[in-house]
């Protein structure tokens, strides 16, 4: 197993601990110099991009923290270390608790499989047990609106239907760490409306950590108490979401 | 290894589940479903009967069984090991989304995909084992050894898969690489034909060094020779050797490139 999920090196009330977190990426030219990377390493021309630049906070359980940052910040890459996609090149990330990711909604659908079926497949995959996820299945349905489409295949969905089920089944596998990616953007005002309900709904109701990506201060705002900028990979502000949204504004400019 | 093994006992539940959706995902879409998976070997083996019973053979006996059933008994194992060189290779690649938008034990992958064909195989085995009753052939004592065969075909193959698959993600050159090789193998591994028959003796000895070959045979030995697996002890031995090698190959493989997956893919 890797890192992300040892629970010794983070106490109790953490849910989430990066310690010096470096990510890098290795550009080639092309998919032949990649393969001779491959094979022989760092001997091959490449160019190295630094997503994440010696990262280092530590988030506490019930807490509600905005991410906020241009295009390239390393918002994404990372959100991707902490659902334990991406691994860090250094540094480590502890990670405690179950993580529900709300990255690329209309992604991790299986197309041939009907809306109904996706559930199961995919709270399976959460490790959730049989009765669980028949529990919350109904809730599922209601809740994206999808009617008697949940028993066609998902790829004759539109992307909003994929993006509603996509959030309806993350939000209703009882997760101890929510992660939304601009997530709050999906269909029409009346379901954005009712998304932002049941977020807060979870927040308040089972303590949920919500770490929120967003390039709106108006939702940050509304959701989070605590705001980290990022610029460059790097950490430039860590505090109050008022202060970090000037900080923000700021970097900006 | 140990990392490997870890992943897969705390996983196993969801790779129950996770072969059953790949067979389901397999017939889906298609009126005639599951049938398609009997259809295919039945047209291949029929040609092949034809081709070497009329064409080629003039319809002599191989190691004193009809041609045909010596035929059907080595191109059903065959058919797995090939779907599990091919697909298996591939598993990660189509399994994409559960590298990259989830946290996942990704060694399990191929796994669940070869444990899905395997439903499939034991499937035409039974058919097998009725044609072979149909033609006098009785049940005896060698066919303890099958599980035998087919647990040590799985677990040769799907360290394969996942040497191959992990390997594959990074560039398809070797999906292209893979797949002309395992026409090759096809016809090098004494499945149309007996490696036994064949009269000189050092290319005998170099086909038998392939795996494919030993299973084709071990095959044979359950349901028609009659012989124990350890009859021939110099054919086990060299595929011990070509398992140890392809495990420790697998597991190194995979160590060191696990977590540039999700940077490729």
């Amino acid at each position: 197993m890797n890192k992300t999920t040892e629970s010794d090196m983070i106490t109790n009330d953490e849910v989430v601990r990066f310690s010096h977190v470096t990510k890098k990426y290795q550009l080639y030219k092309d998919d032949k110099k990649r393969l001779l990377g491959m094979l022989f390493g760092a001997r091959i021309p490449h160019k190295t991009k630094v997503a994440s630049n010696d990262l280092s906070f530590s988030i506490k359980r019930g807490e509600s923290v905005a991410f906020l940052g241009r295009n390239g910040a390393g918002k994404s890459t990372l959100l991707k270390i902490i659902t334990g996609v991406v691994f860090p090149t250094s540094g480590e990330a502890f990670i405690n608790g179950r993580v529900s990711a709300l990255l690329e909604l209309t992604a991790g659908f299986d197309g041939e499989f009907t809306g109904r079926e996706n559930i199961y497949l995919r709270a399976h995959l959460m490790g959730l047990e049989k009765k669980q996820i028949k529990a919350a299945e109904k809730d599922i349905v209601e809740f994206a609106e999808l009617d008697e489409y949940i028993d066609q295949p998902v790829r004759t969905y539109s992307s909003g239907m994929k993006a509603r089920l996509g959030f309806a089944i993350n939000v209703s596998i009882n997760p101890e760490i929510l992660v939304v990616d601009e997530a709050l953007s999906v269909g029409d005002m009346k379901f954005q409306e009712k998304c932002r309900v049941r977020l807060s709904e979870i927040m308040k109701k089972d303590h949920v950590t919500v770490l929120l990506v967003t390039h709106s201060i108006g939702s940050a705002k509304s959701f989070c108490n605590r705001g980290i900028v990022l610029k460059n990979g790097s950490i430039i502000f860590d505090g109050n979401i008022n202060d970090a949204a000037e900080a923000y504004k700021e970097s900006n400019n | 290894m140990f990392e490997i093994l870890k992943e897969h006992l705390s996983f196993r539940k969801q790779l129950v589940q996770l072969a059953r959706a790949d067979v389901a995902r397999q017939h889906k879409g298609a009126a005639l479903g599951w049938l398609w998976e009997l259809v295919k070997p039945t047209i291949m083996i029929t040609v092949y009967w034809f081709a070497f019973t009329y064409g080629i053979r003039n319809g002599g006996d191989v190691m004193g069984h009809p041609f045909a059933l010596f035929l059907v008994v080595g191109i059903v194992p065959w058919f797995y090991m090939s779907s599990m060189l091919t697909g298996g290779a591939s598993a990660i690649r189509k399994y994409k989304y559960l590298v990259t938008k989830m946290k996942f034990p990704v060694s399990t992958i191929p796994t669940f995909v070869n444990v899905s064909r395997l439903i499939t195989h034991l499937a035409m085995m039974a058919i097998v084992l009725i044609i072979l009753l149909f033609n006098g052939y009785q049940f005896d004592i060698y066919i303890l050894q099958f599980p035998l065969y087919v647990i040590l075909m799985f677990f040769f193959f799907n360290a394969w898969s996942l040497f191959s698959s992990v390997i594959v993600s990074f560039s398809k050159d070797f999906m292209n690489l893979i797949k002309s090789t395992t026409r090759v193998l096809f016809w090098i591994s004494g499945i149309l034909y007996s490696v036994d028959e064949i009269h000189v003796e050092w290319i005998r000895d170099v086909l038998r060094i392939n795996p494919i070959t030993f299973f084709v045979e071990g095959y044979r030995n359950t349901f028609l020779y009659g012989r124990w697996f350890f009859e021939d002890w110099k054919a086990l031995i060299v595929f011990a050797i070509v398992m140890v090698v392809m495990i420790v190959t697998s597991v190194l493989v995979y160590h060191k490139l696990r977590k540039q997956l999700v940077d490729v893919l």
